[in-house]
């Protein structure tokens, strides 16, 4: 299988402070990794990093995303890669309702790739087809980007516009905070309905729960900016009846 | 002259063509001040109960056959229970200096309403100085929505007075500047009698070194109680040197009254701009979306949905820089 992303002792840096302390990971098409690991471990950083959030700085190491120098392109040359964030906290954009932020996505999207830009009639059905998908209302659509949306809506209007732009690489940041069980269980058969051979996940999660119905290949605990343990799918029940506690020991 | 006998005269000098030709809109001329075709100024006056049937459109134009220095006076007069809709368009023909002093009387009697759009778009080397003059009776209501586009010097004084009992009035304006330009807004609102209200709202868009002002003031008279007074500036700044000054004041007497007032200048946000450049929207544009989402809140006060979204383009066209790329013409409405 073809690796998409190989990540070799990435560390990043706020300020005079280094939150990611040599991260290693390899991802290949295909696969869904989870990455848990408690508060302040850095797992929303190598999201941020991986997405080019530039408030961070990367002091040392190397990303390779289908045979790129990541660490290189803008955010929307990452996107327009087939990389996706979708956020821990979806940023609400007053005054920019969902479709026209979808459609200017979506347009530029096709631009990149040479393709002419989606009719109106082509783009609204588009639309209606994905947030099916997460069980959206229509009347999201004039809505301002997350404005007004609840905890549960704004997860779902992220894994929406995950479904829009058919990423190759998808970075979920704890998706399931906040979310009761039946949005939960609406997020998590969004993203297996896009799951494809040809593509793959980070689901990044505090508990186990989310795993119970994204199914992962790999799971690896953070802790202190380093990844300090990689298992198979039933470590995450471990953690959940154990905690983190016992790998931190393991680990010093 | 009554709003009835408006007739569209395109027969200029040179040639003009309006892009903002609103299907059911008469359009009217004034030339360096004079309504075209004569040498009179404009002095509209709506008779008692008469309602314009169509919006009417006012494209004032300077041109390089009139004086350099100008002043006129435009009076808009409308009589109890009278409506009508305005569109007040200011122009350059050339790109020569011009300098523009203008004063606006309007005045609506018990019960009228009008709507007024101001449209401001000139060039780098062209001031214009308008006197807004409003004075609203008992009932009366007010909407007025001012974008000030493009021009060097743009200053717009304000003074509205609501004299009747029940008279509403609502101010809106959206300021965009750049390069060396200024504008200034200076507004004094004065709620005389009880029971009236007031809302502004003025927003700036700067980017360059250009430089805008606000000064604004809502005064509350000793007895106009039960007041309802509003007012905002926002303010957005696009480089490192383009400055805000805002100065919003209220100044009340009377003491059962709601009225607020504030005043922000800010940046785009960071946490925006990023969350749209993950979904692949590219920097430059994703700051146009920001910004046209700020002026939006200025640009949806107008009622016409036609007009609105004529203005919308127009002002996506100016922050996105077409304006001051056009070598041929100072419109920029084409």
């Amino acid at each position: 299988m073809n690796t998409l992303l190989k990540i070799e002792n990435l560390h990043a840096s706020v300020g005079e402070k280094e939150i990611l302390r040599g991260i290693d990971l390899e991802i290949k098409a295909g696969e869904v990794h989870a990455i848990m690991g408690p508060n302040g471990s850095g797992k929303s950083t190598l999201s941020a990093v991986l997405a080019g959030r530039e408030t961070f700085h990367v002091t040392q190491g190397a990303v390779t995303y289908d045979g790129r120098d990541l660490l290189a392109l803008s955010p929307e040359e990452r996107s327009w890669a087939g990389l996706f964030l979708g956020f821990q906290y979806p940023v609400e954009i007053p005054g920019v309702s969902n479709v026209n932020f979808m459609k200017a996505a979506v347009n530029e999207q096709r631009k990149q790739r040479g393709l002419e830009p989606l009719g109106a009639a082509q783009f609204l059905k588009l639309m209606r087809e994905k947030m099916a998908y997460v069980e959206m209302d229509s009347s999201f659509s004039g809505r301002g980007v997350n404005v007004g949306f609840s905890g549960g809506e704004k997860k779902r209007n992220e894994i929406f516009q995950m479904a829009m732009l058919e990423p190759r690489l998808a970075i979920l940041d704890e998706t399931d905070s906040g979310l009761d069980v039946d949005a939960l269980r609406i997020v998590a058969s969004g993203v297996n309905k896009l799951k494809r051979p040809d593509n793959a996940f980070i689901v990044i999660t505090h508990y186990q729960r989310l795993l119970d119905y994204i199914i992962p290949d790999v799971i690896h605990v953070l802790y202190k900016g380093r990844i300090i343990k990689t298992a198979g799918k039933e470590l995450a029940l471990e953690i959940e009846k154990k905690g983190y506690d016992w790998l931190i020991h393991e680990s010093e | 002259m009554k709003a009835s006998n408006l007739i569209y005269a395109p027969a200029l000098k040179q040639e003009f063509r309006c892009r903002v030709p609103l299907k059911d809109a008469r359009q009217l001329f004034l030339v360096n001040g004079k309504v075209q075709g004569g040498n009179a100024p404009l002095a509209l006056r709506l008779e008692a109960g008469e309602p314009m049937d169509r919006m009417l459109q006012i494209i004032g134009i300077r041109s390089a056959d009139g004086p350099q220095d100008l002043s006129f006076e435009s009076s808009f007069h409308f009589g109890p229970r009278s409506s009508g809709r305005i569109i007040l368009c200011a122009h350059t023909f050339s790109l020569d200096f011009f300098k523009t002093v203008e004063r606006v009387k309007i005045t609506l009697e018990e019960g009228a309403a009008a709507e007024f759009v101001v449209m401001q778009n000139e060039h780098n080397r062209a001031e214009h100085e308008t006197d807004y003059d409003i004075v609203l009776g008992p009932g009366a209501s007010l909407d007025m929505v001012f974008l000030s586009l493009h021009g060097g010097v743009i200053r717009n004084h304000i003074e509205a007075r609501l004299e009747g009992q029940g008279a509403s009035c609502r101010l809106s304006g959206l300021y965009l500047a750049d390069g060396e330009q200024r504008m200034d807004y200076d507004i004094r609102l004065t709620h005389q009698v009880p029971g009236c209200r007031s809302n502004q709202l003025f927003k700036s868009i700067l980017d360059d070194r250009s430089v805008a002002h606000f000064d604004g003031l809502i005064k509350v008279v000793p007895d106009a109680q039960k007041t309802e007074a509003y007012q905002a500036n926002h303010n957005l700044l696009l480089s490192d040197t383009a400055r805000a000054y805002t100065r919003p004041q209220l100044e009340i007497y009377a003491d059962d009254v709601k009225c607020s007032h504030g005043a922000t200048i800010g940046r785009l946000n960071p946490d925006e701009l990023f969350y749209m450049r993950t979904r692949g929207i590219p920097a430059a544009e994703a700051r146009l979306l920001q910004q046209l989402a700020f002026a939006g809140e200025v640009v949806e006060k107008i009622s016409s949905t036609e007009l609105r979204e004529r203005m919308l383009s127009l002002v996506e066209k100016r922050l996105r820089g077409e304006f001051s790329r056009c070598q041929n013409c100072s419109k920029n409405c084409c």
